[in-house]
């Protein structure tokens, strides 16, 4: 090496952790919405368009409910403060468990991110307005019935590196190849991307583009919310695509590329790594977008049957089969 | 304590292929056209015979070849093909609605899957060919088939059921008997054949007294 590549603090990768995600998750939703544009013969919208839309949302006015309480208010922020905080306990760019690491498993990760969605649907029931109203409990009914999913993903990340860190998991699927094929590790993958599909409202479970219908769940929360507040939704909600989306990729996908030292050289890398997976995870999902219909309401019990069906039988074959 | 060794590469492929072969006898729970489950039945064969074909090439069983080309020419090109001609006189797409909601019959199916692998795990049945794993998985599909067949109301899917459970005899016996003779598989194939004549003179006589292939016709026949 020509170049002195040099070291940076832990608590400056830590907090690029959160930055990273914060700055770059609207860009990453501008890339799949551009790609999907194209995929549909159109020209589609700029890459940078979310941040012009975020910039536009916060130069405006907000308005609350008459009857609205502080709740509805603070409820953004709250979510916003979730996503912040997330990335802290995930591998995003780091191999090495990093301090905060710590302070929660996979499960804290999903804890705070279902406080996030709590105060949403909290914020939406707020607002009196019919539509909001359907939204959060229809959103809170699905992520109900997908939580065994994710219970089972977690038990399979249990069951095999006998703890529940995210990075732990990681590192045994770098550690080897027979780990990488082994069925339970794939199925677990596939009922999480299944997982990932219903919670940022994609294709067979919801459209995603915003127009009003019956079948609306997450889009709906947000109608009573305006200016500022309802542009910490928006960013929060594209926070919440890129933290899953390095979830499934750093921890079962595809671990390589991360930093696996405190270099600046090497963190940059990961940066850029780690952004290049999310748009081809992203991709992936605008394929499913383009080549499956929605589901009726009353079928998506089926598609998260279907997903646990995979998470269980990961676990049947790994703790009851021995794979 | 570090992370749950895994099995060797060639187990963890043999095992993700007869997990594809589960995967798409649950897959057959949900489709509600016949063709589409003929074309998953056939889908599940091929899947069986590649496995086959590789268990041959990677333990040196050449007599394992010509099972692997025979249940593919037989399962995955003749057995749909017999069917969708039998199914063109009949001028009927749809699957017969089943007893019970598809989310339901998936958690059904998973605790009889589940009760295939506790059982097989009891038994303790160590193969040198495949991981006990696939027989494991192998005991889910047969049981799962049997799912199929209980729950749906239909002729064809009854029979499909039935072929599948045969992919599932077969799965498990390249695991506890791989170096069996020859004959003794093509026998089990033979058997298959039969299966199939069987289900074709039902599905017509079947079709022709109720003019549906639908099995609640049969529910009046009582005295």
């Amino acid at each position: 090496m020509a170049l002195a590549d040099p070291s940076l603090p832990i608590a400056v990768i830590q907090t690029a952790q959160a930055v990273t995600v914060l700055v770059a998750a609207p860009g990453v939703g501008g890339v799949i919405a551009r790609v999907e544009a194209r995929l549909q013969g159109r020209r589609g919208p700029r890459v940078l368009q979310p941040y012009y839309d975020l910039a536009k949302l916060f130069a405006k006015e907000s308005l609350a409910p008459r009857h609205a309480s502080w709740v509805f208010l603070v409820a953004p922020l709250a979510a916003l403060t979730c996503y912040l905080t997330v990335p802290l306990l995930i591998p995003v760019l780091t191999t090495f468990p990093l301090p905060l690491g710590y302070m929660g498993d996979i499960l804290g990760g999903g804890f705070i991110l279902s406080l996030a969605g709590f105060s949403v649907a909290v914020a939406a029931a707020e607002s009196g307005g019919p539509y909001a109203q359907l939204g959060s409990s229809r959103a809170k009914t699905f992520s109900a019935i997908t939580e065994p999913v994710v219970l089972f993903v977690v038990l399979v990340v249990a069951v095999v590196t006998t703890t529940d860190l995210p990075y732990a998991m990681a590192a045994t699927l770098r550690s080897s190849v027979t780990q990488i094929v082994r069925p339970a590790h794939l199925l677990a993958a596939a009922a999480l991307f299944l997982v990932i599909l219903a919670e940022t409202s994609r294709i067979p479970v919801e459209t995603h583009t915003g127009t009003n219908e019956f079948g609306m769940i997450d889009e709906a929360r947000g109608f009573e919310h305006s200016g500022p507040h309802f542009a910490a939704l928006r960013w929060g909600s594209a926070m919440k695509q890129l933290i899953l989306y390095t979830l499934l990729i750093n921890v079962f996908l595809a671990p390589w590329g991360l930093a696996q030292q405190a270099t600046l050289g090497s963190v940059a890398l990961a940066i850029v790594a780690l952004l290049t997976k999310a748009c081809l995870v992203g991709v992936g999902v605008t394929l499913i977008d383009n080549s499956f219909a929605k589901l009726r309401l009353f079928k998506i019990t089926e598609f998260v049957a279907a997903a646990f069906v995979l998470a269980v039988l990961a676990v049947l074959t790994l703790y009851l089969g021995g794979g | 304590m570090g992370p749950a060794p895994a099995p060797g590469l060639f187990a963890g492929v043999a095992n993700v292929i007869a997990v594809v072969v589960l995967l798409i006898e649950f897959g057959m729970l949900r489709t509600a056209l016949l063709r589409d489950q003929l074309r998953l039945y056939a889908a599940q064969s091929f899947v069986v015979s590649a496995l086959a074909a590789v268990v041959a090439a990677t333990h040196a069983l050449p007599e394992l070849y010509a099972l692997a080309g025979l249940s593919f020419v037989l399962k995955v090109v003749i057995v749909p093909w017999v069917v969708v001609r039998l199914m063109r006189g009949t001028s009927e797409d749809i699957a017969g609605s089943s007893t019970l909601g598809v989310a339901s019959a998936a958690l059904v199916s998973i605790a009889v899957a589940g009760f295939g692998f506790l059982a097989v795990g009891a038994l303790h049945l160590p193969s040198d060919v495949l991981p006990t794993t696939a027989l494991s998985i192998a005991v889910a599909v047969v049981l799962v088939s049997f799912v199929l067949m209980v729950v749906r109301r239909d002729v064809v899917s009854q029979a499909i059921g039935f072929f599948s459970l045969e992919n599932g005899v077969s799965l498990a016996s390249l695991v506890v008997a791989a170096s069996l003779p020859l004959i003794f598989e093509v026998a089990f194939l033979f058997d298959l054949l039969i299966a199939v004549v069987v289900f074709g003179v039902l599905m017509r006589v079947h079709h022709r007294r109720s003019e549906s292939l639908s099995t609640n016709a049969l529910t009046r026949l009582r005295g």
